[in-house]
């Protein structure tokens, strides 16, 4: 449900872009969404369709999303390593779970093709 | 009209934004979070599924703090007025923020609802705003409302999966009531592993287990208040809100 708030923003952002650049019509949106971020990339791609309907200016905007895996570095030993395991993951290495986490709380807008 | 050379084809550049999807939420909420610091206001986000007790905790905390601090309230709900009214029943200031059918609170209703608040407050300090955001345990952890502290509730009927079912609300939170914990013997509820688990996830997380018809926690979660409000609040917002 928060993905179709989302995707009401995201209409905001991109006119927000498109003004700022003069443009009347954006093409191609980039996301980035994390594996962690809790937006699931169907339902903002479902609720982006619905919502571009009723705006000339990104009714023929195509949307890639890139998922982004989650990746964790050990507060001990240093290692980078991503992992599925979003509750109680340990590092592979050193077995530490004093982790933080590197990327995959993502939730931003990449790029925006724009014609002009 | 030409179509031989392209010299009427429009032509397209590419942007770099890299910014979040949701960065006028965040501005605004930022915004919030600096006018409540410049005026000296502790703001609460209450989060938690529907039926968790968040306006009966308020309820409790206000007969509790009501004589020594001045508390106001944000209560937000798809619809009715009801849970506004129990609030001013106390005595206490409320404005009730009807989404219309958003399941979450955002931070631009948060702006009107706090000036709308004011209004009722001519010109009285407040110490302590509670948001009472809409019962949804998944998107208001989204949506940064310029709070210093969130706290999510969580009732012994819920189970004590709520934690690993809904990590986003626990990460982002800063404190955990667990309530109706007079219920915990007609219910299969394992109070150490849901702090277990939520703790996994955020190793700095409050917990607090409340009932509000024995009245246990009650004290030490007012307390947690109290010591917001003389130690300065500032820094009390870890990892909330992305």
């Amino acid at each position: 449900m928060h993905e179709l708030s989302i995707a009401l923003a995201m209409a905001d952002e991109l006119a927000r872009i498109a003004g700022e650049n003069n443009s009347g019509k954006v093409l191609h949106v980039t996301l980035k969404i994390g594996s962690l971020s809790g937006i699931v990339a169907d339902s903002l791609r479902f609720a982006f369709d619905a919502v571009k309907l009723e705006n000339p200016l990104l009714s023929s905007a195509e949307v890639t999303i890139e998922e982004i895996p989650l990746v964790y570095q050990c507060g001990d030993c240093r290692k980078t390593f991503s992992s599925d395991d979003m509750y109680f993951p340990t590092c592979p290495q050193c077995e530490s779970v004093a982790l933080k986490i590197v990327s995959g709380e993502e939730q931003h807008i990449a790029n925006v093709e724009l014609e002009v | 009209m030409c179509n031989t050379c392209g010299c009427d084809q429009k032509e397209s550049k590419t942007v770099a934004v890299h910014q979040s999807l949701l960065k006028a939420n965040e501005e605004t909420a930022a915004d919030n979070r600096r006018h409540f610091e410049e005026k000296g206001i502790f703001a609460v986000n209450l989060i938690s599924s529907p039926g968790s007790g968040k306006t009966t905790l308020l309820e409790k905390t206000i007969d509790v703090l009501k004589d020594e601090i001045s508390i106001g309230v944000l209560e937000g709900d798809i619809e009715t007025e009801l849970d506004a009214e129990r609030i001013r029943a106390k005595g206490v200031p409320a404005v009730q923020l009807t989404t219309g059918g958003a399941c979450h609170l955002e931070s631009s209703l948060i702006h009107k609802g706090f000036h709308s608040l004011e209004h009722q407050l001519e010109g009285k300090k407040l110490d302590i705003l509670f948001i009472e955001n809409v019962g949804n345990l998944v998107c208001p952890s989204f949506f940064d409302l310029g709070e210093q502290v969130r706290v999510v509730l969580i009732s012994v009927p819920e189970g004590h999966d709520k934690p690993l079912k809904y990590p986003k609300a626990i990460r982002t939170s800063q404190v955990l009531v667990l309530s109706k914990c007079d219920l915990i013997d007609h219910f299969d509820f394992d109070i150490d592993k849901t702090k277990q688990d939520a703790l996994a996830m955020n190793p700095l997380l409050k917990i607090y287990v409340t009932s509000a018809t024995t009245g246990e926690g009650i004290d030490q979660w007012v307390e947690f208040l109290r010591s917001k409000l003389t130690s300065g609040f500032k820094e009390s917002r870890g990892e909330g809100g992305e």
